[in-house]
């Protein structure tokens, strides 16, 4: 059981693979290479995807890539609603990066969400998209102004959410992912030959794509509060 | 000191008790709803789904606390 404590700390810390030798040396942590691998998954997905559209006799490649396109941007957009059409890319991406992040994990690589900067920075990115839309869409004068409602009494409240709702978003990912790479490595432990895949389904694969759905289903309904 | 580290590692996890019970009473209304309007399933499905991973949210909560008290606290 010591080891096992020494290896949960070991895998929530993260080691520095390499060093950037400009400006005396910026260590590169091990979730930005896995991000990086994420990156490039992605980018070169969409490249092979998107090669020569055709408006008639479209191909089979192009069939599949319309049909992920129109069911990812009508599940965002349903959340959001049609006012903040300009912000559904943005969403959809961080739920593919969030979804493949927390897939990863199968593939034998250290999941990036299991590192906390990575979701404090998602968490920080969120609240600072779903500020500047209010402001964007009210005015700065407005925007100050719905602090104070619906009643004058909750603005201290209204205040704090600014900072527990991030808080919130990021420890929800980072607890899941955790605590499911916690349990997992319990049952490995335990019963090492067929149950771990049983539960890695439910895990990893449900567990992994209902918090990146939940991630920026909270986001998307922030934005829409902020904006309307 | 050992044992007071386990005991508020114990303590901090009981906050558990509060997302089994709430997601307990989601399932039982879900059920309802279904039974009494089976063509809404698909629905009250997905409502579901997103009210359990929202309340599992304090259990996690209370789980990383009991995580950082032994990994933090000597």
């Amino acid at each position: 059981m010591g080891d096992l404590a020494s290896k949960l700390m070991a895998e929530l810390e993260c080691e520095t693979v390499f060093t950037i030798p400009v400006f005396g040396g910026i260590g590169i942590a091990e979730s930005v290479v896995v991000t990086w691998i994420i990156m490039a998954i992605l980018i070169i997905g969409a490249i092979i995807l998107t090669r020569n559209l055709k408006i008639n006799h479209i191909s089979k490649r192009q069939a599949v890539a319309e049909l992920i396109y129109t069911k990812l941007t009508g599940l965002v957009e349903g959340m959001i609603g049609p006012a903040g059409k300009s912000y559904v890319p943005y969403l959809t991406t961080v739920l593919l990066y969030i979804g493949l992040s927390n897939i990863i994990g199968l593939f034998g690589m250290k999941s990036p969400t299991k590192d906390l900067n990575v979701t404090i920075a998602l968490a920080v990115m969120s609240i600072v998209l779903v500020e500047a839309a209010g402001i964007h869409h009210k005015g700065v004068g407005k925007w100050l102004h719905h602090f104070t409602e619906p009643v004058a009494i909750v603005t201290p409240i209204n205040i704090l959410e600014v900072f527990t709702r991030p808080l919130s978003l990021c420890m929800r990912l980072f607890g899941n992912v955790l605590g499911a790479f916690v349990i997992m490595e319990l049952i490995k432990i335990v019963v090492p030959v067929f149950l771990p895949a049983v539960f890695s389904l439910y895990f990893d694969l449900f567990d992994g794509l209902l918090q990146a759905y939940v991630f920026v289903f909270l986001t998307s309904m922030y934005i829409a509060e902020a904006i309307e | 000191m050992n044992s007071l580290i386990a005991i508020g590692a114990g303590i901090a996890v009981f906050c558990a008790l509060g997302a089994g019970i709430g997601i307990g009473i989601a399932t039982g209304k879900a059920s309802e709803a279904i039974a009494r309007q089976p063509e809404a399933a698909g629905k009250i499905n997905s409502t579901l789904i997103l009210g359990c991973a929202l309340a599992e949210a304090t259990a996690i909560y209370g789980f990383v606390i009991a995580l950082m008290i032994i990994v933090m606290l000597k």
